[in-house]
C-alpha cells in the first residue's frame, strides 16, 4: 500500500471532504435539537424536539419503544459531537471510520424502509422530510464521500513531527524495559 | 184567545232555534278544534321532516373528543391503506380511550384516499355520509376492522350497514344516492392518466376534496400522516405508523410545557 505525505492533492481532498461531513453532521444535529413551532430555546423546547424526533425514529419500525426513546435522545448529541470532532481534525482516521460506519447504518435502514414502502419521513435533517429517492441519493452520496475520506485518511501519512513522536514512543518503552 | 197560543208557538220556535244554533256552534267548535289539531300535527310533521332533511346538509363531523383539548391531532388517512389500519388499531384506539377521553387530545379525521387503492375513495364517501348523521366513529371502526374483506370485493355497504341501525343506514343510503353509480376518483384518475378528479355529482366528494386540498398544502406524501397542534401552534407532520407509547411521550412533553 502506497502512502502520501500531507500537503498533496489527496490531503486537500480529505480535508475538504472531512469539513463537508462535519457541516452535514452539525446541521443534522441542529435540525433535530432546534425548538419547533417557533418556541424559544430552553431545555423544555429541546426535550420537545427530541420527543418529536422519536416519532421519526419509531416510524422506521425497527426498535422497541424504550430503544426508540434512547436512540432519539442520544443520536442528535452524538451527531453534534461527531461534527465537532470532524471539524477539529483530531484523529481523522478514527473519526472518518466512525462516520462511515454510522452513515452506512443510516443508509441501510433507509433502503430497507423504502423497499418496504413504509411511506415515512427520513428524519435525517429534522422532521417533515419524506423518505424517497432524493433522500436516498443524498445520503448515499454522503456515504461515498465518507468512504473516500476514510480511505484517504488511511492513505495519507502523518506529518514528520507526528511520525517522529510515534517513533519516540516505542523507543522510550523499550528503554524502560531494558532498565 | 189565539194570542196566547201564538206566543207559546213563538217561544217553542225560539227555543228550537236556540238549541240548533248551540248545537251548530258546538259542532263548529269541535270541527275547528279537530282541524286546528290536524293542522298542528301536520305542521309539526313537516317541521320534523324539514329538520331531518336539514341535518344531513351540515358538514360531516369526523372528530373525536372535545374541541377545547390542548392538543389537536389531524390524521390524513385512506380507509383502504393497511398502514392506516395499523395506525388506527394500535395508536388511535388506545389514544381515544385514554387521552381523548381525558380531554387532552382532539382528533380530526381527514380523508386522503390514494389513487392506488380501488375502493379508498368509495369508502371515504360512506364514512362522510355516516359522519353527516353523526355516525362517523362507528363506520370508521367498521371499515378498518373489516378492511381485508371489503378491499377484496368492494362490498363496503355490507359493513356500513352492520355498523348502523336500519333507520340510520337508510339515512346514509339516501345521502349516498347518486354516488355509487358514478366513477370514483381512483378509477377516474386511472382513466385520466393519474390526474385525480372526483366526480362532483356525489355530494360527499366535496368534503373529500376539501380534505385532500388541505393535505396537499402540508403536503401529505403518504398515509397515514399526522399533524399535531398544541395550543394552536403547528408541529411538523409525521408520516407512517407511530406507536401509542412514543406518541404519548411526545404529548406528555407538550403538556408539561
Amino acid at each position: 500500500m502506497t502512502t502520501r505525505v500531507r500537503g498533496g492533492v489527496g490531503y486537500v481532498l480529505v480535508t475538504v471532504g472531512r469539513l463537508a461531513l462535519a457541516a452535514v453532521f452539525l446541521l443534522a444535529a441542529y435540525s433535530k435539537i432546534r425548538p419547533q413551532a417557533s418556541m424559544p430555546w430552553s431545555i423544555g423546547s429541546v426535550k420537545t424536539s427530541l420527543a418529536l424526533f422519536a416519532l421519526e425514529v419509531d416510524s422506521y419500525q425497527l426498535l422497541p419503544a424504550p430503544a426508540v426513546s434512547t436512540v432519539a435522545q442520544l443520536l442528535p448529541p452524538f451527531e453534534l459531537f461527531l461534527g465537532l470532532w470532524l471539524l477539529s481534525g483530531v484523529a481523522v482516521r478514527v473519526s472518518a471510520l466512525l462516520t462511515t460506519l454510522l452513515l452506512a447504518g443510516f443508509f441501510a435502514v433507509m433502503v430497507r424502509s423504502y423497499a418496504l414502502h413504509l411511506g415515512i419521513n427520513c428524519g435525517c435533517f429534522g422532521p417533515g422530510e419524506q423518505l424517497g429517492p432524493k433522500t436516498l441519493m443524498r445520503d448515499g452520496s454522503f456515504l461515498l464521500v465518507s468512504i473516500a475520506v476514510t480511505i484517504g485518511a488511511f492513505l495519507t501519512r502523518p506529518r514528520r513531527s507526528e511520525r517522529s513522536a510515534a517513533a519516540i514512543a516505542p523507543a522510550a518503552v523499550s528503554s524502560e524495559q531494558t532498565r | 184567545m189565539n194570542i196566547p197560543i201564538d206566543r207559546s208557538n213563538q217561544r217553542t220556535a225560539r227555543a228550537r232555534w236556540a238549541t240548533w244554533a248551540s248545537r251548530a256552534l258546538w259542532a263548529l267548535a269541535v270541527v275547528s278544534t279537530l282541524a286546528t289539531g290536524m293542522a298542528c300535527y301536520a305542521a309539526r310533521n313537516t317541521l320534523q321532516s324539514a329538520a331531518r332533511s336539514s341535518e344531513p346538509v351540515s358538514a360531516p363531523q369526523k372528530t373525536y373528543g372535545s374541541k377545547d383539548a390542548p392538543i389537536r391531532l389531524e390524521v390524513f388517512s385512506d380507509f383502504q391503506c393497511p398502514s392506516c389500519r395499523s395506525f388506527y388499531e394500535q395508536t388511535l384506539r388506545p389514544m381515544i380511550n385514554d387521552y381523548v377521553a381525558a380531554g387532552k387530545v382532539y382528533i380530526v379525521h381527514r380523508d386522503y384516499p390514494l389513487p392506488m387503492h380501488r375502493y379508498g375513495y368509495e369508502s371515504a364517501r360512506w364514512a362522510n355520509a355516516a359522519a353527516r348523521i353523526g355516525k362517523f366513529q362507528d363506520v370508521e371502526a367498521a371499515l378498518y376492522d373489516n378492511q381485508d374483506a371489503w378491499a377484496a370485493n368492494g362490498d363496503i355497504q355490507k359493513y356500513v350497514a352492520a355498523a348502523l341501525s336500519p333507520s340510520e343506514f337508510k339515512r346514509v343510503g339516501k345521502l349516498m344516492e347518486g354516488c355509487e353509480d358514478q366513477p370514483t376518483a381512483s378509477t377516474t384518475s386511472t382513466q385520466a392518466g393519474g390526474a385525480a378528479q372526483a366526480n362532483h355529482g356525489c355530494a360527499e366528494d366535496t368534503y373529500i376534496d376539501q380534505d385532500k386540498a388541505l393535505g396537499s398544502q402540508i403536503p401529505v406524501q403518504a398515509t397515514p400522516t399526522v399533524v399535531i397542534y398544541y395550543k394552536g401552534k403547528k408541529y411538523s407532520a409525521a408520516s407512517g405508523v407511530v406507536s401509542w407509547t412514543i406518541l404519548k411521550q411526545f404529548f406528555d412533553q407538550l403538556l408539561t410545557q
